[in-house]
């Protein structure tokens, strides 16, 4: 098992190296320079040629590329082109503003979908059951804009005004110390991943209770609590695990939309204007942050699904 | 977004307000009132200007390469940061008239060769000190610095050196004549700063003081307690906000985080309108967005054919459709509030006939010709797609080709045969000097035309305004038939802010939001929770 788990994380390393590279020749493919980026309409051949000096942008790509690759060993992921400070210390607050919201998001929507899943599990054919499946169908196929959007029409602007439909924290002060500002945003990303939680585990669920064992649990006369507790939700774990991963993972990419609506200072916003400035080491790090993110939620999922599947437990063992 | 809620009748609102005073019902709109059913509407303050308060402003655009150099602002919230903290000699008021600012007066030499700046009795910067012509000198430097040239530095080709002339005196010693040199230096990126003049401690002597500065987020200013205008600024704290996102920035509006917003999309003017907590603030202005002919390059160097595809623009459809109205024809000729503009030039409207008679003399009657345009400005791509409509009546076949602001702006910028650009308001010597001159720096038409290059050099060096205004209006007779510009129109500045914030006005410059003149605007009554 551990040799099993061992060989997962080698190859979410290499994966993550990939992910540098590829990010790097993308970002080198978007034309324009950075130094055309930053000066727009005001650019003159004088000041542009300043401006890439004061850069570094004379010398060669693949200097540039390793000596970025060298500074993450020691923690420097290099030095933002638009604040010609280094990227450490531009991304620390929106990271932590971000993860602020991811987990706020994944906390809530995880127990929650698991549990609105087997309640609707338990339910199976009847109004409520048929109501679930339905709702979470609908908000399923809604992108993550046109709920936000519908949020803030419904909270914010123009039939409650109850929430503020930006964030409008004071830089320096930590964006939870305002928790109104927090809840469309959060809001908007649980009912994005929740709906595929809930029916992942309704469905898992569904089979799980038709197997032998539950059958067989009950029909040895245990309490209904004890077979689904004991029985039912152990063996829904493991594929369960997987899609609520995939969710919490997308949830790193897909923060990038919301924040850009709600004008959260997270690195989703730190990551667009990033780009539009061409300031490859800041998309870089934050790529590299969301890919990382992606692959350690997912090595979790594949660890938890191994634990939880008897036939891995004791073959790779 | 559905109108869900009408808004009361405007007679009627008026009739509450000056019943009750006006003053009583300000900014009274309780947060859960969810429409104006219930019939408050705010009213505009009246009566003197009310000191103290926070004004909140969102600014569009930004980001984390933003700055506060006096001499490099790029974005809009750069240009905001900019206007509040520093001033220069001279700057354009709302009508576009020239105002000494730093300096009382400017005045030339009979050549046009010298120029003595006065500086401003007891002006002082931020830290209480007086400013004084060695300042003015070292702020020049700093701008034309051959190392580090700042964005004034290409305006300013002309000018040979800056050396005081007195006690509180400047003067401005030029390299060949130019009788418009103080409408050069009206600029808000030519501000006077101290010589010791540094970055961390950013002192201009502008109505507002740094408070902090975040790049990319927002920055806040506090009232300037040495401000030389008496009285002003009214409000104690200001608060530049960026936004990124049109719906951000509208929403903060609607949800009232923020008092003042800049540039509403044209789409969006009429829900705001409906609203009865809010105005909308619009403003003739010199704003363009010319389609660019390389007059250098075929097609386009054949004139017919640039007679030709100005005869096929439908100057109101362009205006009606790309700016939701919010505009004024353009005539292809720019500065429309320079006293010389050639208003008597006449209105040139869409010729179909007489288009396709001139692409056939040229030999091109089936004109296939590719418009490369980006979303440089609000607008700027409609105005593509419905000029493409229009050609098509006279059989020219526009094939768009659609860059991102990144790549519009990259290495090709000034070099595309047909594109597009924009420009705010200028006079009309600036402007030629920006962008009609063989040697400007952005003459994205590539424009060169000796007899209209030798009109503007004498004009240049022209102090007799009449003698000038006949050189001008020749110079543009010129452009008028034979130049590489379609300028199809003139945009609206369109702004909106809650109805408690008073002193913001129509500005002509095509700055947003009063000209970003943030001294002059006042809160009625305290907003809810203005923070």
């Amino acid at each position: 098992m551990t040799r099993l788990i061992v060989k997962r994380l080698l190859v979410s390393l290499a994966v993550l190296w990939l992910v540098t590279l590829l990010v790097f020749v993308a970002t080198l493919l978007l034309p324009g320079d950075p130094a055309r980026a930053i000066l727009g309409q005001q650019a003159t051949p004088e000041r542009i040629a300043a401006l890439q000096h004061q850069l570094h942008l004379d010398e060669p790509v693949w200097q540039r590329y390793l000596d970025w690759l060298g500074g993450l060993f020691t923690g420097d992921l290099g030095t933002s082109t638009s604040t010609q400070g280094p990227v450490t210390a531009l991304l620390a607050d929106r990271v932590s503003a971000s993860l602020v919201l991811l987990v706020l998001a994944a906390v809530i929507a995880t127990p929650l979908g698991l549990a609105l899943g087997t309640w609707s599990a338990l339910r199976r054919g009847r109004a409520a059951d048929q109501a679930v499946s339905g709702i979470s169908l609908v908000i399923a196929a809604l992108p993550e804009f046109v709920i936000g959007i519908a949020l803030i029409v419904l909270f914010a602007t123009t039939v409650f005004k109850v929430l503020p439909s930006v964030t409008l924290t004071p830089p320096g002060e930590a964006v939870w110390r305002q928790p109104s500002q927090l809840v469309l945003p959060v809001l908007t990303l649980v009912l994005v991943v929740m709906p595929y939680i809930t029916r992942m585990m309704r469905g898992t669920m569904n089979e799980v209770l038709d197997s032998g064992y539950v059958e067989m649990a009950r029909l040895k006369g245990l309490r209904e609590r004890t077979v689904l507790v004991r029985h039912a939700l152990p063996h829904a774990v493991g594929p369960v695990a997987q899609v609520v991963a995939l969710q919490l993972a997308w949830l790193a990419g897909g923060v990038v939309v919301v924040e850009f609506l709600f004008r959260y200072p997270g690195i989703g916003q730190a990551l667009i204007d990033a780009v539009g400035k061409r300031d490859v080491a800041v998309v870089q790090a934050i790529t590299l942050l969301i890919a990382a993110v992606y692959i350690v939620v997912n090595l979790i999922a594949d660890v938890v699904g191994i634990l939880a599947d008897p036939k891995l437990r004791t073959e790779a063992a | 977004m559905e109108a869900r809620c009408k808004p009361n009748p405007w007679s009627r609102r008026r009739f509450l307000t000056a019943a009750v005073g006006g003053a009583a019902l300000l900014g009274a709109a309780p947060l859960l009132t969810a429409c104006g059913g219930n019939g408050v509407a705010a009213a505009a303050p009246t009566g003197p200007p009310r000191r103290g308060g926070t004004l909140r402003v969102g600014v569009t655009g930004g980001g984390a390469s933003d700055t506060i150099d006096p001499h490099i602002p790029a974005t809009n919230p750069d240009i905001a940061r900019v206007i509040n903290l520093y001033e220069p000699l001279l700057l354009r008021d709302h009508e576009y008239r020239l105002q000494p600012v730093v300096a009382q007066s400017m005045t030339s030499s009979p050549d046009a060769r010298t120029w003595t700046a006065v500086l401003r009795e007891g002006i002082k910067f931020h830290d209480g000190r007086p400013v004084t012509p060695a300042d003015v000198v070292a702020t020049f430097k700093r701008i034309t610095d051959p190392k580090d040239p700042k964005s004034g530095a290409a305006g300013l080709t002309m000018l040979g050196e800056v050396v005081p002339s007195g006690d509180h005196s400047v003067e401005f010693r030029l390299t060949e004549p130019n009788a418009g040199f103080d409408d050069l230096l009206g600029q808000y990126s030519l501000g006077i700063v101290p010589a010791d003049f540094d970055l961390k401690r950013p002192i201009g002597t502008g109505p507002f003081r740094m408070g902090q500065f975040t790049a990319g987020l927002q920055s806040t200013f506090v009232r300037n307690e040495h401000y030389w205008r008496p009285g002003q600024p009214y409000a104690d704290q200001l608060v530049l906000i960026n936004f990124a996102e049109d719906d951000a920035r509208i929403n903060a509006l609607l949800s009232s985080q923020v008092d003042a917003i800049d540039q509403v999309p044209v789409a969006l003017v009429d829900v705001l309108r409906s609203d009865p907590r809010m105005r909308v603030l619009t403003s003739d202005t010199g704003t363009w967005l010319p389609f660019t002919m390389r007059v250098d390059r075929p097609p386009f160097d054949d004139v017919r054919v640039r007679q030709a595809l100005r005869l096929v623009v439908d100057r109101e459809q362009m205006i009606n459709q790309v700016l939701s109205g919010q505009g004024r024809v353009g005539n292809d000729l720019y500065a429309p509030f320079d006293p010389a503009y050639a208003k008597d030039l006449p209105q040139r409207r869409q010729n179909i006939d007489e288009a396709k008679r001139l692409l056939a003399a040229a030999g091109k009657p089936d004109l296939d010709i590719e418009l490369v345009t980006a979303p440089i400005q609000a607008g700027a791509v409609e105005a593509a797609q419905v000029f493409q409509q229009q050609a098509k009546a006279a059989g020219v076949t526009v094939r768009i080709r659609k860059l991102d602001t990144t790549t519009f702006y990259g290495e090709n910028y000034l070099s595309w045969d047909f594109a597009q650009d924009f420009w705010y308001t200028r006079n009309y010597l600036p402007q030629v000097a920006s962008g009609s001159l063989p040697k400007a720096p952005y003459n994205e038409t590539h424009w060169s035309d000796p007899e209209f290059t030798d009109l503007v050099t004498r004009a240049s060096s022209t102090v007799d305004a009449k003698a000038r205004g006949d050189l001008l209006h020749r110079a543009q007779q010129i452009e008028y038939e034979r130049g590489g510009l379609i300028v199809w129109g003139f945009v609206d500045q369109v702004d909106a802010h809650q109805a408690y914030v008073a002193g913001l006005v129509p500005d002509r410059t095509g700055i947003s939001l009063s000209g970003y003149q943030f001294r002059e605007a006042w809160l009625g009554t305290a907003p809810g929770g203005a923070a």
